[in-house]
């Protein structure tokens, strides 16, 4: 048994210094191992191997790498993308003109189409002044309707919601018709809107206001002979603090569970205090990649909205010369 | 290593006069050997992975050689070199002449491009109808190779009723860098005089059609208002239960149901049609397939960005996935006698171009952005 042991040791000690060896003493007598699959198809293959065996194989290249070979030296024929570089946007005006910003997701984007997208809205904005508004101005709108007497149809109302990317852009307003709520949805890039305009400028407490649903019809009434309310230059949106009396349920909608700041406190139900309780997601606040999941890199944030800019002060510029061409010519 | 040192146990005490230095003992000893152990539990691995069957006439592409040596500064030097070599010096006057022009007849197919799916957009008719548009970006598309319809003839892969009807044109799509493919992947690119593409496919052509190698494709090989057919891979989406496969309406979420919302049910009746009946739809990969699309309108076409836009939103695959693009086989949406004399033939080169092309072109029927908001007319019935 001795014996034995001191033989293990021996061998440890002398396999050892084989592997402490292997820079200075590398040629050692390996005996051939054909590693060639084709030969013996059913080789036992390692955990790794057989992991990147079975991974699903995406059909589609990744967004950085088609960037790479747009950008590549080989590359002829088509023009690369540039990037802006001289004006620099205000902070935070994707809150102006939020439609510009693309969908956060980055398997879903492209930096060709929201280029040629991002083309076509500017040329549209040319032809009609889509002004800047917020959940909660009071706006009117005109459209071609074959219909209508004169052909236009213009609808004054309160805008509840905004939404859409790119030229997908729209907007709700709502508002009382003969004692009754309507609702209209318009595309803001759509060929048959003949204009936009901000009635009154203002914001409200949430980002959506599809409660007035369920409120007295008072809140949701706008004359349509509204005359404009005009504000100061380069002064900051108001903030209409208004807080609206919810009627008593049923509701279209569990309000109650959607922390809204525009309404008066509610009186809850027990069964509305569980139901609370039980949808409440306290750790969503301190979910980092959640909050970095949700919006574009600050950086490309940046680089489109100053593109934009740039545009917005382009036609700005246009516009006051052709305002000062007309008046010359009356 | 535990092994070794296994076998060793079972080595007679004199064998310890062989094993009297260290340093010898690492000649002596066989390296590779039989287990002599019985082993008593499961093979390793638990199963086996079938080999992608890649046929004998494929060439390997991807390598994974590299040079660890290689310095910074000399891996710019060898960027340089490559971009000389392939962008620069891409015409050589020892070339052949290029290959005579035919005119278009009826029955001719052109090759196709392979175009990069970028997404979707909403468009406006010139009626006021809004409806989605697909960008198909065609990026640095050259001609690989003609095979001829004689050579074609003896391939596997031809399908005896074509008889010697049509060639194969190669077309590539994405020049990359050679060092990453392998040497007789980038030798298929010697004849063209391109860089190594990313992808390749081929198109079946009549011969009448066939490009010269090395010939580029750009956008102009289609016009505003013809038709295409959109060939690809649609979007992987795994193993997937037979509502969201098959679109089976499943059982209703309450009244009794328990474990079984999303089954489906019965598979099959009794009787003389008793059994699963073959081709019965069931839990399953789905996606991942190659699909079709056929008689997809250009409306507008990017001359500056090789962009071309095509009606509807199914387009298969997500973005960036690589399409087939060629002009249909719908007979009804095929190209009028009218149009044959100004169909670009065998492609587009740069030399038709007698103006400096615009940047866009539209089809009549669609909205431009750059006109003003449209009045809509009533309905004549």
């Amino acid at each position: 048994m001795a014996a034995s042991m001191t033989i293990r040791n021996i061998v440890k000690q002398a396999i050892f210094i084989k592997n402490g060896s292997i820079g200075i003493n590398s040629k050692l007598n390996v005996a051939h191992k054909s590693t060639h699959r084709a030969h013996n198809p059913n080789y036992n293959r390692t955990s790794a191997e057989v992991t990147l065996a079975l991974r699903p194989k995406q059909n589609f290249l990744h967004h950085d790498l088609v960037d790479k070979h747009r950008r590549s030296p080989l590359q002829k024929g088509t023009e690369v993308l540039q990037t802006e570089t001289e004006v620099k946007a205000p902070r935070d005006y994707r809150f102006v003109m939020p439609e510009f910003m693309p969908r956060p997701n980055f398997e879903d984007r492209d930096r060709v189409l929201e280029k040629l997208e991002r083309c076509d809205m500017f040329r549209r904005r040319t032809n009609i002044t889509i002004p800047e508004f917020y959940v909660g101005s009071i706006m009117a709108v005109s459209i071609s309707d074959p219909y209508a007497p004169n052909k236009r149809n213009r609808f004054v109302g309160i805008c509840i919601d905004r939404g859409g990317i790119g030229l997908k852009a729209y907007f709700v307003l709502r508002n009382v018709v003969d004692g009754l709520g309507v609702e209209v949805m318009y595309q803001m890039y759509n060929p048959t809107v003949h204009s936009i305009e901000v009635l009154k400028l203002e914001k409200r407490l949430d980002e959506q206001l599809y409660y007035l649903r369920n409120c007295p019809l008072e809140y949701s009434t706008f004359s349509f002979d509204m005359e404009p309310v005009l504000l100061p230059r380069d002064a900051e949106i108001p903030v209409n603090t208004l807080k609206v009396k919810l009627n008593p349920p049923p509701w279209e909608q569990k309000w109650e569970r959607q922390n809204l700041k525009g309404i008066e406190p509610l009186e809850l139900t027990p069964r509305m205090i569980r139901g609370i309780e039980m949808h409440l997601k306290p750790w969503e606040k301190y979910d980092l990649m959640l909050h970095y999941r949700s919006k574009v890199p600050e950086e490309e944030e940046e680089q489109i909205m100053s593109e934009v800019y740039k545009e917005k002060l382009k036609q700005d510029s246009l516009r006051k010369v052709t305002k000062a061409t007309l008046r010359k010519k009356k | 290593m535990a092994s070794k040192s296994i076998l060793t146990c079972f080595l007679r005490p004199s064998c310890t006069t062989l094993l009297g230095s260290n340093g010898t003992v690492a000649s002596l000893l066989p390296t590779s050997y039989v287990s002599v152990q019985q082993v008593r539990h499961r093979r390793y691995p638990k199963f086996v992975v079938r080999q992608n069957k890649r046929k004998t006439w494929h060439v390997r592409k991807w390598t994974q050689k590299y040079d660890d040596n290689l310095l910074t500064s000399n891996e710019q030097f060898i960027k340089d070199v490559i971009v000389e070599n392939y962008a620069k010096n891409s015409d050589s006057p020892l070339k052949d002449a290029p290959w005579d022009r035919n005119p278009y007849v009826y029955g001719t197919r052109r090759t196709g491009v392979l175009a990069l799916k970028l997404g979707t957009m909403l468009q406006w008719t010139t009626e006021g109808k809004p409806f989605m548009v697909t960008l198909l970006q065609v990026l640095d598309n050259h001609v690989i190779n003609y095979v001829p319809p004689e050579v074609y003839a003896t391939y596997p892969s031809h399908l005896p009723h074509h008889r010697q009807k049509f060639g194969l044109q190669i077309v590539g799509a994405l020049s990359s860098d050679p060092r990453m493919f392998s040497k007789p992947y980038n030798n298929l690119f010697i004849k063209a005089g391109v860089p190594p593409k990313r992808w390749l496919t081929r198109f079946l052509i009549t011969p009448n059609a066939a490009c010269q190698p090395g010939t580029p494709l750009s956008v102009n090989h289609f016009k505003v208002g013809e038709y295409v057919d959109i060939q690809g891979r649609t979007r992987d989406w795994g193993f997937q239960g037979v509502c969201k496969r098959w679109g089976m309406k499943g059982m209703p979420a309450s009244h009794g149901v328990t474990k079984s919302h999303r089954k489906m049910g019965s598979t099959g009746g009794g009787g003389d049609k008793d059994g699963i009946w073959k081709g019965k739809h069931m839990p399953g990969i789905m996606g991942d397939i190659l699909r079709t699309q056929y008689g997809l309108k250009i409306w507008r076409i990017n001359t500056k960005y090789n962009v071309l836009y095509v009606t509807g939103a199914a387009v298969c695959g997500r973005p960036h996935t690589f399409v087939r693009v060629y002009d249909t086989v719908l007979p009804r949406k095929k190209r009028p006698e009218s149009s044959y004399e100004s169909v670009p033939m065998p492609t587009w080169f740069e030399e038709d171009a007698t103006e400096p092309l615009p940047e866009e072109y539209f089809d009549s029927k669609l909205f431009q952005f750059t006109s003003p908001s449209l009045e809509i007319e009533e309905e004549k019935k």
